[in-house]
This record gives C-alpha cells, structure tokens and sequence, in this order.
C-alpha cells in the first residue's frame, strides 16, 4: 500500500475519531442545555408560583380592609376616612407598607394615606390625579379578584410601589356624604425583589421581570434595557412585524423559554410565564445563554486533549511509518539493483553460453548431416546430446526466473525415449565412474519407445535426482529404476515410475521439509564440499508439479534413500523400447538423415550476426533449403544491404558491437528509400530469458528465434514468413544403384538404361566398388556371380545374376521389381 | 520527506486545526464575544481617555438614578460602560411618576435615588430646592470630576461658584433639513433670512408647496417658538433692561418681541410656510412632526432639539424613511438677517444625592461620565445635543460646532421667566395662524391667552 494511503487512511481514522467524539460532545451538550433550560423553565414556574401567591396574599390583605371598612357601611355605620385611615393604620404590621384612600365618586383622585409625606410630616394627604395609574382598571367595581398596579411612584415618599386596589364606602365625616373611594395597599416594589432573592443561589445572573400586557415593567430586570421589554426585545433582535407578533404572543400565552439577543448582542435565554390569577401580569427570567451552557466546555477542554493526543499519535506514526519506509525504501532499491543484476546476470550468461554453443551444436549438426562413419556419427550425437542437456540446463537456470514470476510453462514434445534414457545415462554414468559408484541401470523393456511430453523437463528431473543421488553416496550403488504401466482410465496414456535408490547418507527426517526449498541445502556444514546450488530438487519438485506429479521420498540416515515420482505420458508409438542398450544403438542407427523440409532458390534472406561463426552456421544450416543468403557483420553493413536488395526474411541479432539490432531495426523502420518496407525482420539472438520475447516484439520485431538455432523451428519459421510462391517441395530422392561388372559395355547399357531412372555408379572391380561404398551409400548392388564377394555384408541389398546372358531391358525390370 | 508527505501531512494538520475549529464553534464563538468585548473595552480606553478607576474594580455596589425619561438607553449603554470598569455592581434607572412631585419626596424617603435628573427651569423655585440643597458639589476638587469638557455655555455654576449638576444634554430650536433634497435640487443651506428666501422660492418652483414646515402649536416645538424665540431672546440678551418689565408682563415690554414676530409673520407671508398645510398633515409636535419630515419631501422641518432626539428611533418605523432613507442634519433657524440665532439650552442635568449610601461610587460613575466621549456617546444615542464642546460624534448637529458666539444666546445671557416664555409662544402662535397682527401681539403683551 502506498505511503500516501496509509496517511489519508490514519488521517480519516484520527477525523472520524473526532468527529464522533464532537458529535458525541455535542449531543450530551444539546442534551444538558436542553435540560438546563427545562430546569430554568421550571425554576421559572415556581418563581411565578410564588409571586402570585405573595401577590394574592397582599391582595388579600387589601380585601381584609375593605370588607371590614365595608362590613360597616353595610351595618349602616359606615366609617369615615378617618375612622378608616386609623383602621388601616392598627391592621397593617410593615411599616413599609402603607394604605391609601382616595375619593373616586367626585374624579379628584385625592384623598389619606396612613403614612405621612417623606417631606412633611404633617402631610398625610394623597394626590393621584398626576399619576397615571388606572387607565386599564376597572377601579369603580373591583369585585375582590387580585387587582394591582404597575409600579409607579408613591407620590408621598418616592419609593416604586405597586397599588393592590378595593373599593369601599366610607362617609364625609363634615356632610355626612356616602362617598365611593378606593382603598390601595401600596407595596413598595422592593419588598417583592427581596422574595426573589433565593434564585440567586441557585443562578448567579438571573433577574426577573414582571411586565404587564404591554411590556411594561413592574419589576425591572438589569440586563433589560428600555422601559418596556417588548422595546427592548424588538430593538436587539431584529425580525419581522410577523415573527415580532408571533414572539409576543408566545410571551402573552404559554409558559416556556427563548433565545434572545441582549443589548450587548450576547445570547441569552428568556423563560417566561403568565402570574396565576392575575390577568396581563407576565413574569419573565433572563439570564445569560452560557450560564446555562458553561458544562460544555469541560466536553470541548475534554475534546481537545483527546483531539491533540491523537495528532501526536498521528504524528509519531507517522514519524514511524516514515522511518520504518525508508529502511524499506532502502532494502526496496538494494532488492531492485540485485534483482537487475541478476536478470544482467542471467541475460549475459545466457548470451555469452548461446552463442558459442550456437556454433558447437551448429557445426556438429553440419557433421551429423554429412557424416558417414558410424563412430563419428555416435561421438556427434553424444555432443548433440551433452550440448541438449548444456541447453537444457541453462534454460532452466534460466526458467528458476520464471518459476519465481510464475511464467514457466509446460512445452510437450514426441520425443525417443531411448535417446531420453541415453542423454540421461551419458550424464550420469561419467559422475558415477569417477567416484567408483555402481550405477545400476533397470528399465522395463514394454515402455513405449516414442512418448509425449515436456522431454527437457522430465530429463532435467531424474537428471538432478540421479546427481544428488550420485553426489551423496561415497559408496556403494546408484539404481535408476523406471518401469511403465499402462493407464486404465485413459489407453493413449502410459503411467512411468521412476525410482532412484542410493546407498548414500540418507536424510534424517526433520530435514525432509527442507529438502525442496530453493537454496536451502541439508546439512550445509557437513556436505560443504559437496558442490551444488540447492536448486536442483527445488526446481525438480515444480516441474512435476506441473506435470501433475511429485517426488516421493524414503530415507534412512546412514543407509540410503529412494526418490521415486509417477509421470503419466502420452503415447506416441507403442512399440516397446526392448533391451536399451540395443534399443539405443539402433535408435541411433535408425536416426533419419536431415531432410530439408522445403527448397526455395528464388527467395532471398538476409542474416546480421557480428559472429562470423555463427553467420557460417547459419548459412549451412539452410544450404540444403537453396535460398540465396546474403549475410552482414554489422548494423550497418545490414542497414546498407537493407536499402538496396530485397530480402524476403531478415534475421538480425540484437547484442552487437556499436550498433545493436534494435538500434538497427529502429533505423530500418525509419528507412523509406528501401525495398523491405514490408520485410518481416526477426530477431535472432542468444538472449533467451523470460520476457524477451514480448521485448524483441515491442521494439519492432517480427518473430524471435533463439541461439543454438533449432533447425526445424528455424525452417518452421521460414515456411512461416516466405510467400507461398518461392517455396518449393524437394524432389524425391533417386535410388543409388551400384554396378559391378568387368564388360565396360555392359556398365555403358545399364547406366544409359538406369539412370533416368536411378542414381547409377559403375565398378569395373570389386575393389574400385569397394572404394566407392566407403564413402557413398548404396540402395541396391548389382554383381556378376563370378565377381568376388565384398569385404562387408550388403544382406538384401545385393543382386547377382549372369548379366552377360540378359539384356538391358532384364536388368531394368529387375531393378525396378526390387524397389517395387 | 518527501514534498508529497509534507504535503500531505500539512493538509492533516490544517484539516483538524479547521475541523477543531469547527467543532468548538460554540467556544469560538464565546470567545469572539470576549474578545470583541475585549476590543470594546480597549476602544472605550481611548474613548474614555484619562479614566482609571478610583477604587478597587471588585467593588460591589448598587446605584440608582432616577429621571423624567421613561425610557433612558442612553444612559443604559453608559451604565454598561462603566461595568466594563466596576463590573460587580448594578446601576439601575428608574422613571418617576409626575417627577415634578415625586422627586422631593422621593429624596426624602427610604429609597432615595443616589442620581436624580433635574432641569433648569426647577433653579430658584422652592418646591425643587431641596433638589440643588441635597445634590453633590461636583466642581470640588478631591472629586476629580473634570467639568471642563463641559461647554462654558451650558456649565452651571451657582452663585457660589459651585457646580452642583452635569449638565447631561443640551438642546436647542431649528430645522431639521433634508440634506438630500437640497443636493438634488442644487442648493445650499440657507444660512440668512435672505437665502432662506430665495431658496425657498427654488424651491417652491420645483414643486414643494410648503418649503418650511413645523407643528402648528403653542409649544416649544411649534412653528412660532422654534422660528423667532431665539431671535427674541437675542434681543433680550442685547437689552436686559427690558428682562425684569418682560417677566412681569409688562405690556410695554411686549416691544420686544416686535422683531421676532415681524420675522415670523414675513416667514408665513412669503410662502415659505404653508400654516394649513401644517396644520393639517402634522397632528402634534412630536412624532407627527419626525414620521411627517421622514416621508421625504419636506426641505426644511422647524422643531426643537428633543424632537431630534426622536428621530433615529422612528427612522426604523417609518415605512418611507426605510424604504428610501435620505440624509438630514439639525441647523440654526436662518431668522436673521447676518444669520440665524443659537439657543444652546441645556435639557438635562443629573445631580449627586450627597447623602447617596453609595456617595463614593455615584461620584465615581460622574467623574465616569464627565468625558467629552461619554457625554458625546450618549448624547450621540439620545440624538441630543452634547454638552460638551466636542459636536462631531453625531453629525446631525455638526453644523453647531464653532457657531458663532455673538449668536449664541445660552441660559445665563437671558432670564426670561416661564410666564414671559408663555406669552411669546402664545403671541407667536397668533401671530402664525393670523389671529393678531404683530402690532397686535405686541400691544396685547402680559394679556394674550397662554391656554
């Protein structure tokens, strides 16, 4: 995963750890503000509760004075203002307190208070005519419900106070007048304040308010500015006429809270409730919004250290992560440049292998194709075969690349089985020689002789089992077992067992687990001197793998050990192998000549290798095939032909001094004034490693043939890219027919009548014919009976008859009766 | 690092200091209030330059200031002010009922107010005496109140030289003009009886009927008084040896308001003043004057200070201003041939109960407000004119600022007493809606009815 993933993965994780921690925080804070302000509704409630129950109660004090004033009018002793004024004076207990009574029959609002005026002592005369007091009272029929004033000034000392209000009757004492006059129990506005003092106990700023319908003050909070509170809950919170009726309304109507802006554009809460019995008497609490909010910082204090302990968190992972990338970043690089060093390394060991080997198995196949004598044809197939296995070995030093990248494939060819065994025994036999071990050899003679399948793999598996098994005995035997049976559930199919048994060291049992692990050697200390890179049964074990088969194991240590796997191989010819060593001599008796697949002498190619061996190669590879070959040894001597000939097929090596063959194809591709435009160029190269194809492809290449040049695939491809119309099928071979007669004339009449028909080659001796038989081969033998006998057997291949006493024509019909 | 990592990890940090920043909204929030309260408070440093608090700022106290407003913000954003300084204390404003009767025995009662409002006209009547008897000597020294801010005109010492009330606000007669119509009718304000003239005839011509417009009342704020009173009082002040036949209603003393009213009379005749058109559109002498000079298309609108002082509330209320709000400022009424004439009246004044429970903190809260800037603030906010000699916080009456002296008449230059006053509003009114002719005002002096 990439850094920056890791980061934006630790940073959503850090975020959404805070985010549900705020979230968190914030919903405990909405919930304790919501009940806070329950809490101040209700601290509300009760404060309304008990004004109105202290309002009552003055009122009710009030009505004790007029029902008694009026008791006795009703007696028909009505009291005069002065009898009733000295009455008041004897009830009322507070000297706070006063009474009162004023005329309201005659409109002059005049009348006697019990208290005299604060300025004159003398003075207990009242006048309200200047105070406007009454305008929303029914003060004519007061009916004894809780009837109070506004607060407004008592006009005898000054002092705010509220008037709570009952009529009586009294009589002029000098007329003897009934008058209707009002009795007021004027309560000074702080007596209320002082019974609010408990709230502050419970909320430091709370300050109530009592307003009347209008918003006018009764008792007048600090923080409210204005004399009228819906003034001044217009003036700071501007909304429209709706929204400002709306909020009054709610004000007049229900008992709840709000948030409102003070003056200072602060926010804060109004819980508000209509006074009980009284009618158009609100009371209203404020208090400033974070009071009732001041737990939630202790959230935010505890949201912050979390929030911060997790940045440092971050940030020391961080770090780590960061110091951790780097070590990895390192090891990455160094990983990367021994990686490369090692694909160089399997690229220029390849190469620098191919291509000389390109030249040793090229020429031995030029000796396999023009050879005659046996020896030299079994040395030359013992280095065709010794120069398989090199390849064979290096492909799979190579193919370890792609067993790790996972790109090895299983390729299934027919192969001899015989020729498996031989190429399997000339390597192993040598190794077992020197170190004086018995290699015994036990081959089921009924193993189908030609099979199917992955050749090189299946001889690189035993191979490497038989070298370890050779490797770790010091003395004693190495038996390679194979037997076949066939398979039941499919009848094209063989099931070979191959056993190899060694009287070697044997491996103890907890070193079993190790024995198929790449580079992991058993006993690294005690077989030191043993040579090897651990590879061997790794890569063994993958290839049966593969194959759908595995190596078994059983070993003693000490005693020895058997490794045996089952292969199922398709059968390509079921005739049975027989003894193998008679069967190896007569496969390599029976090996078919090299036949050129095609001719094409009008198709021209041209091949660039800086190799001059491996350009001669080349060429005589394909000698046979008639094409006209121009070869180059640079890039540029090919850029050079390249524009001026037309080639059919190019072939170009890449690894080549000062111009390579993709520098040289990339100018070819660039070249217009040349004839190949359209000239497939294919790359032949000894760089073999896996993924070279697909490179050799993208830089511009055709197709890719790899050194040693398999000459089948070579002219595979040739067949491939030549135009139909240059290739030709080879003729049919003509019968080589060997004449030997002492009648020159004879010789004459039988060459001139054979040889339309028949390669004919005439003796006049047997020793000029056995002359010619060391160095030809003859199909057929012509001999007079009174010739000699020749010094090798020809068994059915020699015809003697009298040939003086038959014509031509005889000996025509007897030659063709042969080869009918 | 990587400049990738360094990024990336730069955007980390920045996208959780945002996020943090988000998440404490409320905090931040809160903290913005404090700080703004913060910046407010170092502002009214500066604006209250010189003020250090006296005495400990934990200091609790409880004041009480009691007044003819019933409404005083002004005075409720200066209380909000000093809290900044003393802020475990409570001033609270309380509005009296029939003031004139309830403060003397007020300050004789149980709940006496540590400040109280008193008024010129209470000087010398004996009902209010116990009101200047009672109050603080500001002016002595160990005080520290700095009355010097005070304008010299509107300062009031006593006989003794003492100065026992601060003057508050100070308030005069003139027009309030639609500075907007003038700039778009291309004049300039008339600053003499003959530009008032001519532009009114500009303006005349352009289409407004009554150039001039006031409440047709025998009020302070009516059309007569606010004209020609201060052109009398003018002529008072050149000639004092009429003061004493004019207070007591003298008829040959009624000379002297020949001039003002020949003024006045010419004012109606010209034109420049349409009486019926007045009377008609302006029911009284206060809101209907403001709501009616706010629908736009009066010039000029004669008036007194304290319907000023209304105008910045009910610029809200009224739908015209709202919808096409213009500027307008307060002149001298241009009754004067060189000029019109400057009634620098004083409106308020508050004074120290010096038997105030509180006498050490209601001093220091005075010595608070004694401040150009307070006084300019809060006169600022009640749209009154200062006291002080600063006019430019409220730019409705900067066109006072350095009037000229030889037109300025303030309380000391006259003392005309009220029933004087009376018979010259009554005089102006007749004269105004053409009950009596000048010569007639005149000759009636002492007589004319005031009710």
């Amino acid at each position: 995963m990439k850094k920056r993933y890791i980061i934006i993965i630790n940073i959503l994780m850090v975020g959404l750890i805070l985010f549900i921690i705020v979230k968190y925080a914030n919903d405990r804070a909405v919930e304790s503000n919501l009940a806070s302000i329950a809490s101040f509704e209700k601290m509300t409630a009760t404060t309304e509760q008990i004004v109105a129950n202290y309002l009552e109660d003055e009122q009710h004090l009030c009505d004790i004075w007029a029902n008694y004033i009026n008791r006795s009018a009703e007696a028909g002793t009505p009291m005069t203002v002065d009898e009733a004024i000295s009455y008041i004076r004897k009830a009322k207990i507070s000297p706070e307190i006063s009474g009162h009574l004023i005329y309201i029959d005659d409109g002059s609002m005049t009348g006697t208070s019990t208290t005299a005026s604060s300025t004159d002592p003398s003075n207990f005369s009242v006048k309200y005519s200047h105070i406007n007091i009454f305008e929303n009272l029914e003060i004519s029929n007061v009916n004894g419900v809780v009837n109070l004033t506004r607060a407004y000034t008592n006009p005898l000392n000054g002092v705010q106070s509220i008037g709570f209000l009952n009529n009586i009757k009294v009589v002029d004492g000098e007329t003897g007048n009934m008058h209707d006059a009002l009795i007021i129990r004027v309560v000074p506005v702080s007596r209320l304040e002082q019974k609010l003092v408990f709230l502050k106990g419970e909320y430091e700023n709370v300050e109530i308010s009592l307003i009347d319908w209008d918003g006018d003050y009764m008792i007048h909070g600090k923080s409210l500015k204005n004399s009228n509170f819906f003034e001044y809950f217009k003036s700071y919170n501007p909304m429209s006429a709706q929204e400002y009726e709306k909020a009054v309304d709610t004000i007049r109507t229900d008992i709840g809270s709000m948030h409102i802006k003070n003056s200072k554009n602060e926010d804060s809460v109004i819980a508000y409730a209509p006074l009980s019995n009284l009618d158009s008497w609100f009371l209203v609490a404020y208090i400033p919004a974070y009071e009732l909010t001041t737990s939630r910082s202790i959230d935010w204090m505890l949201l912050g250290i979390v929030a911060f302990g997790l940045i440092i968190l971050l940030h020391f992972n961080l770090m780590i992560l960061l110091k951790f990338n780097r070590k990895l970043a390192v090891a990455a690089e160094a990983a990367n440049q021994a990686n490369e060093a090692k694909s160089y390394f399997l690229s220029t060991m390849s190469h620098d292998i191919r291509t000389p080997m390109n030249a040793i198995i090229g020429m031995n196949e030029m000796i396999l194709r023009d050879g005659k004598d046996d020896n030299v044809l079994m040395y030359s197939e013992n280095i065709r075969a010794a120069g398989n296995t090199l390849l064979g070995i290096i492909n799979d030093i190579l193919d370890f690349s792609k067993i790790e990248a996972g790109k090895m494939e299983i390729i299934e060819v027919d192969y001899n089985f015989a020729s498996l065994l031989n190429d399997i025994v000339n390597m192993v036999q040598r190794k077992a020689d020197e170190k004086q071990l018995t290699f015994k050899l036990d081959v089921d003679k009924n193993i189908p002789r030609c099979l199917r399948g992955d050749e090189i793999r299946i001889k690189q598996v035993i191979t490497n089992i038989l070298s370890n098994a050779v490797k770790y005995t010091k003395e004693g035997s190495v038996t390679f077992s194979i037997n076949s049976t066939k398979c039941d559930d499919s009848p094209d199919y063989v099931n070979l067992h191959v056993s190899v048994a060694d009287t070697g060291i044997g491996i103890k049992e907890e070193d079993l687990d190790k024995l198929f692990e790449a580079f992991e050697r058993i006993e690294e200390k005690k077989n030191r001197n043993i040579e090897g890179t651990g590879l061997g049964m790794a890569i063994a074990q993958s290839f049966l793998n593969m194959m759908g088969s595995k190596i078994q194991v059983e070993s003693q240590y000490g005693v020895g050990s058997v490794f045996s796997f089952d292969l199922r191989q398709r059968v390509v010819k079921w005739e049975p192998l027989g003894e193998f060593d008679a069967a190896f001599k007569s496969f390599l008796k029976e090996r078919e000549k090299y036949k050129v697949s095609f001719v094409a002498p009008d198709a021209r190619i041209l091949v660039v290798d800086d190799n001059e061996i491996n350009l001669k190669v080349f060429v005589n590879l394909l000698k046979e095939t008639r094409m006209q070959i121009d070869t180059a040894e640079s890039g540029d001597a090919s850029i050079t032909l390249f524009k001026r000939n037309f080639y059919d097929v190019i072939f170009l090596d890449h690894m080549m001094p000062n111009k390579d063959g993709i520098e040289t194809i990339k100018e070819m591709k660039a070249c217009t004034d040349t004839p190949n435009n359209k000239t497939p160029i294919i790359c032949l190269t000894a760089n073999a490693v896996s993924g070279m194809r697909e490179m050799y492809i993208n830089a511009g290449f055709d197709d890719y043939l790899t050194k040693p040049i398999d000459t089948k695939k070579l002219e595979g491809m040739l067949l491939t890219y030549l135009s139909a119309d240059l290739v030709k099928q080879v003729d049919e071979e003509k019968k080589c027919i060997l004449v030997v007669h002492e009648d020159i004339a004879f010789l004459r009449g039988v060459m001139a009548g054979l040889s339309d028909l028949y390669e004919v080659a005439v003796a006049k001796s047997i020793e000029q014919a056995q002359t010619y038989l060391k160095t030809h081969e003859a199909d057929l033998i012509l001999m007079d009976y009174e010739m000699p006998e020749l010094a090798e057997s020809y068994d059915g291949k020699i015809i003697r008859d009298h040939f003086k006493e038959i014509n031509v024509d005889q000996v025509i019909s007897q030659v063709n009766d042969y080869f009918a | 690092m990587k400049r990738g990592i360094k990024n990336t990890l730069s955007m980390t940090f920045v996208t959780l200091m945002m996020f943090n920043m988000v998440a404490c909204g409320q905090d931040s929030s809160q903290n913005q209030d404090q700080d703004q309260t913060v910046e407010e408070s170092v502002g009214q440093e500066e604006v209250t330059e010189g003020f250090s608090p006296k005495y400990a700022t934990d200091m609790e106290y409880k004041l009480s200031v009691a007044g003819t407003y019933s409404n005083f913000e002004s005075l409720e954003s200066a209380i909000d002010r000093f809290y900044e300084y003393y802020p475990n204390g409570e001033i609270s404003y309380t509005f009296l009922d029939d003031y004139r009767n309830t403060i003397g025995p007020a300050l004789a009662g149980t709940e006496p107010p540590d400040i109280y409002v008193v008024q010129p006209w209470m000087y010398g009547n004996p009902l209010f005496q116990p009101l200047f008897d009672d109050a603080e000597v500001l002016s002595a020294p160990e005080l520290g109140i700095n009355l010097d801010c005070i304008r010299s005109s509107v300062k009031w010492e006593m006989d003794n030289g003492e100065i026992v009330a601060l003057p508050v606000f100070a308030t005069s007669y003139g027009i309030l003009v639609n500075m907007d119509i003038f700039e778009k009718e291309g004049l300039q304000v008339p600053q003499t009886f003959d530009e008032l003239k001519s532009v009114c005839e500009k303006l005349r011509a352009a289409g407004y009927e009554s150039p001039v417009m006031g409440a047709n009342t025998s009020t302070t704020p009516g059309i007569g008084y606010a004209f020609s009173y201060p052109m009398f009082a003018k002529t008072v002040k050149d000639d004092r040896t009429i003061e004493d036949d004019l207070n007591n209603l003298v008829p040959s003393a009624g000379e002297a308001m020949r001039a003002a009213l020949t003024r006045l009379n010419e004012l109606v005749e010209i034109g420049c003043i349409d009486v019926e058109k007045c009377t008609a559109e302006i029911e009284d002498d206060y809101n209907a004057v403001i709501m009616r000079f706010f629908e736009g298309d009066v010039p000029m609108m004669l008036c007194s200070g304290d319907v000023v002082s209304g105008t910045k509330k009910r610029e809200s209320k009224s739908e015209a201003f709202s919808a096409n709000p213009f500027r307008y400022d307060f002149y001298v009424a241009p009754s004067g041939d060189d000029g019109g004439y400057f009634m620098d009246s004083i409106s308020i004044l508050f004074c120290v109960n010096k038997n105030s429970a509180s006498l050490d903190m209601t001093n220091e809260f005075i010595r608070f407000l004694t401040s150009e800037e307070e006084l300019g603030l809060m006169a600022q906010e009640k749209r009154l004119i200062t006291p002080t000699k600063d006019y430019s916080l409220d730019e409705v009456y900067a066109s006072l600022a350095d009037f000229p002296e030889e037109r300025t008449v303030n309380f000391r230059d006259t003392e005309i007493l009220d029933t004087a006053v009376k018979q010259f509003r009554a005089a102006a009114y007749a004269v105004v809606n053409g009950e009596m002719t000048v010569d007639e005002a005149v000759a009636n002096y002492g007589s004319i009815p005031t009710d």
